[in-house]
Order: C-alpha cells, then structure tokens, then sequence
C-alpha cells in the first residue's frame, strides 16, 4: 500500500473530497498546513517588477511568501494510486503556479484499531 | 526522492526555512504540530506540560541532497553551541513518486529512465 501525500489549495478540498469519493476512495486525513514552492506564486510582486516599479524589484529577491494550503494524507492500496493522483490532478489543476504537489510514499503496514485489522484489510472500503 | 520531516521548535521555524532558502530548497510545508519526546514533555515547578507546540516542515528532495539538507536544517534548529532538549527531530522516508499539480506531469521520470 502507499500514503499518497497531496498538497493543494484551500478552496480546492471539497470538490476534491468529492471527486475521491466518486472514485471510490471516501476516506482521508486532511490538515491545515502553510508552504512554500519555487518562489513564483506572488503576482503583484511579478506585476510590479514588469512595471519596472523599483520597491517590486527589491522585493523579487527576497523569500517567498508562505502560502495557506490543505494537506491531505490518503493511503490506498497499490493499485488505487493512479486513480487517487489522477484525480486529485483533474480537480485540483488551474495550470497556474501554486496548484500543488502530490507525493507518493511507501507505507509497510495500516491497522484498523476497531477491530486489529491489518495490511490491505484495514484500508479496504468493501 | 526522499521525505525530510523535521519537527523543530516554532521559533527555529523561520531559521530552518532561511537556512533551506539558502541552501537552495525554497519548497518547504510548514504544519503546526504537538508533541512530546523521550523527556516526556516539560515540566516547569508542578507544572507539567505533556504536549509542547512545534512546527513540522515537510521537504521533498533528491537522494544526493540529503546530508548537505540535513547539514543546513540540523545548524539552524539547534539552540545554543552544543543544543538543547526539545530542539526536535528530523525523520526522512522514501517518497516513490511526485507530481506537480499545475502540470500534471511527474517530476524526476527523466532521471530515472537514464538510471534505469
């Protein structure tokens, strides 16, 4: 199984709940998180610099601002993944700076504390 | 790709993310967290605190990256010449996949068809 890590924008979560949920993937962890990604998310100080206005272009080399994100933890089975980023990808992408990233890490076991289920089991939405 | 998470103190917070700024790694997540370690929490007179608040910053980056990372967040955490108890820790984890949402395309990909 694999934790599928998505970091997306704040508005973006219910309409991504509900694309997971029509995929068949209802269940999640989402937690409130500020990031940072390449640098190229702040438009007026873009907009500014092209100005050529002067305070803009000081700014330009400075840190980036921390942005408000949604930090949603998913764990699926193996073939779930591409299901889970591809949607996630369709809902979420506006093509502009700052849509997200999506991370894919191993997970070597889940356990459903219910019952003491484990492995796939544990995860399976049946 | 591995995962750094490291659990520093909120006030190291802007430190590591300068020194990651730096360093040459401006993509940082930032979540605000509680714990405890190994000292169990803190206590102060007959005050015992069991959870303390810390920022926990998430760092994507590539294998060949991960000393001089760790280099740079480990200087900017510590507290002090020699650290102190509840400056934090950092885990790191193998990330097996990224994509950028924007793009929608998988980062690395390149890198691994020349390994592979």
């Amino acid at each position: 199984m694999k934790e599928v890590m998505a970091i997306i924008r704040m508005n973006m979560v219910s309409r991504t709940k509900q694309a997971l949920a029509d995929a068949g993937v209802s269940s999640l962890t989402a937690a409130i998180a500020h990031g940072r990604g390449q640098g190229r998310v702040d438009f007026r100080i873009l907009h500014g610099a092209e100005q050529g206005i002067e305070e803009a272009i000081v700014q330009l080399g400075q840190g980036p601002r921390l942005i408000p994100k949604r930090l949603l933890s998913i764990v699926v089975p193996d073939e779930k993944v591409k299901a889970v980023v591809d949607t996630v990808i369709r809902v979420n992408r506006t093509s502009q700076a700052g849509d997200g990233k999506i991370f894919v890490l191993p997970t070597f076991d889940s356990v459903r504390i219910r019952t003491g289920e484990t492995s796939d089991t544990a995860i399976n939405e049946m | 790709m591995i995962m750094i998470r490291a659990i520093v103190r909120p006030e190291k917070a802007t430190d590591v993310m300068a020194a990651l700024l730096d360093a040459g790694f401006p993509a940082v997540t930032k979540v605000s967290v509680h714990g405890r370690g190994k000292q169990r929490g803190l206590k102060v007179g007959d005050v015992h605190y069991d959870e303390l608040p810390k920022e926990m910053l998430l760092i994507v980056v590539p294998d060949d990256a991960k000393d001089y990372v760790l280099r740079s967040i480990l200087s900017a955490a510590r507290t002090g010449r020699d650290g102190a108890f509840g400056d934090g820790k950092i885990f790191i984890s193998p990330v097996v996949e990224v994509y950028t949402v924007s793009t929608g395309v998988r980062e690395f990909a390149e890198q691994e068809a020349v390994l592979a």
